[in-house]
């Protein structure tokens, strides 16, 4: 294990909604600039763990750590400032201001707010529709236009660890293949990736590792290429095609 | 003639009406950013009114330069209810917030009339300055000097909120916790504080509007409730979110009044409810509410 290289440690956590236990003893790591890809069925519990993460939700037991840092006591504006960004399923557009409003409060963390103007140029190389919409009000937006002010508005941020929680989500096919090309260029750029997908072929496809989630628990992990010939992860999500 | 009280009318109407758009927004914003329906808002505004009495009385401040002082008295005082009552429920579900949003309210309506008789007995005060009841002659009406001070303060007050939400960093944050409270988080949004500071501003409104109050009018420890209904109605009448549509609602309710007190005297008052009633049943979303 070669912990200098760790960015997020996630180590045996327990969460719970109310009464009810959604994760068990889940542990997860991702590795500097790497992009991990987090699999499973419909309410494994993928969503609570990037939740988790983010600080919307606190464990019960177990601990998160980013570059060292403990972050599971933090409220979510503190992780935040740390440099985890989730984009969260819905997407958290905030839908009657406009895309320009809405990407500076991507830049509302005050060393974000600083390189303010820089991140706008590249969140606008990314993404030039955004700039010619800049006014528009950000609800008006195509679904697929909203997802990629999500990602802009997360880059806003500087993140060093950017999370999606299903990005392609209810998007045209060729819509999504633009939408995962934009975050293996990010990461290509240096951000580490924690991608939550229910396209697992696509999210094996651009991972260096994944973790498989069921019933709130770690059921496997490792090499994304080698989970793509796992004859469990075939037969459970991809079909024996 | 006909036309001269009809003018004169709408002056006076503009006048009050400047009041009640101003009272409005305090109670707006808290229920439009958190979900908390804070019914004592007219009991703040009451307060504002009796610290401005006392600035006067005991130390011969003019009101209008102790407003701030006022808004700064009530900004405090807003800000130690939140954390006392209304800071506990703030993590509910947004229906429970808003039902117990409305029991803390009531309980504050039952207490603050009490305090204020406490202090400044059950006599109806008037903040009167020297220069109070002096009016100069405009076109074909009477302008009083304290009204159209009123009025001034208002504008301003209304246009300041109006700017600091939308062209101030932490106004957008503001708007950005009021439509979606769980992505502003993910933005670095300080949700809690958020709230805090905005019941605070709300509260220090209220308290502007009571200086108002009893510059043109009177306060009784009483006369929050008519407050908060008129604050409500206004409200309902603009629609959540609309800061300059609460004081435009705000005029209208004030001038439809004061034409209205012409036909129908004192029964003109339930014109406001009147007007409660059918934007309810038409247009929900109020006049310059997003549907």
């Amino acid at each position: 294990m070669q912990t200098a290289n760790l960015v997020l440690e996630v180590e045996n956590i327990d969460v719970y909604h109310g009464d009810i236990q959604a994760l068990w003893q889940v542990s997860l790591q991702v590795g500097d600039g790497e992009l991990v890809s987090l699999i499973g069925a419909n309410g494994a519990g993928k969503t609570t763990l990037v939740e988790t993460i983010a600080g919307l939700l606190s464990p019960a037991s177990g601990t998160i750590r980013f570059q060292g840092v403990r972050l599971d006591l933090e409220p979510a504006h503190k992780v935040v400032e740390r440099g985890i960004c989730l984009i969260p399923e819905d997407k958290g557009i905030f839908r009657g201001m406009s895309v320009m409003e809405n990407l500076e409060l991507g830049a509302f963390t005050p060393q974000s707010r600083k390189a303010k103007e820089e991140t706008f140029k590249l969140v606008y190389g990314l993404f030039p529709i955004l700039e010619t919409r800049k006014a528009q009000i950000a609800g008006t937006l195509s679904g697929g236009e909203q997802q990629m002010l999500a990602i802009g508005r997360a880059l806003m941020s500087k993140p060093k660890l950017l999370m999606c929680d299903e990005p392609s989500l209810g998007l045209a096919p060729l819509v999504v293949k633009n939408i995962f090309k934009v975050i293996q260029q990010i990461n290509q750029s240096g951000v580490g990736v924690l991608l939550v997908e229910q396209n697992v072929r696509a999210a094996l496809g651009l991972a260096n590792t994944a973790y498989v989630i069921e019933n709130g628990r770690v059921a496997g992990h490792g090499l994304a290429k080698n989970l793509l010939d796992d004859e469990r992860v075939i037969n459970a999500y991809l079909g024996t095609a | 003639m006909v036309s001269q009280l009809l003018a004169q009318t709408i002056v006076n109407g503009i006048n009050v009406g400047a009041i009640y758009g101003l009272a409005a927004v305090g109670l707006s914003l808290t229920f439009g950013v958190m979900k908390i329906l804070n019914i004592a808002h007219g009991e703040f505004l009451m307060l504002g009114g009796y610290v401005a009495f006392w600035l006067l009385t005991l130390w011969g401040l003019d009101p209008f330069w102790c407003l701030p002082l006022v808004a700064v008295a009530l900004f405090v005082i807003g800000a130690i209810s939140y954390k006392l009552l209304f800071a506990g429920i703030a993590r509910f579900h947004e229906e429970i917030r808003v039902k117990n949003s409305l029991l803390i309210g009531f309980g504050l309506f039952l207490v603050f009339p009490q305090i204020a008789r406490l202090l400044w007995t059950g006599d109806i005060r008037a903040i009167t300055p020297s220069y109070s009841g002096t009016s100069f002659p405009f076109l074909s009406v009477h302008v009083g000097y304290v009204p159209l001070g009123g009025l001034l303060i208002s504008v301003t007050s209304i246009l300041a909120v109006h700017l600091f939400l939308t062209r101030t960093y932490w106004g957008k944050a503001v708007r950005g916790t009021s439509e979606n409270w769980k992505a502003a988080k993910l933005m670095g949004i300080n949700v809690d504080r958020t709230y805090f500071l905005m019941f605070s501003l709300g509260s220090a409104l209220a308290g502007l509007a009571g200086v108002l109050v009893g510059l043109t009018q009177a306060v009784s420890p009483d006369v929050g409730m008519e407050w908060t209904l008129k604050a409500l109605i206004v409200v309902v009448l603009a629609g959540i979110g609309s800061v300059g549509g609460a004081f435009l609602s705000g005029l209208i309710l004030g001038v439809l009044e004061a034409i209205g007190a012409i036909f129908m005297g004192p029964y003109a008052v339930a014109l406001g409810l009147v007007i409660f009633l059918l934007i309810l049943m038409l247009r929900p979303q109020g006049l310059f509410g997003k549907a």
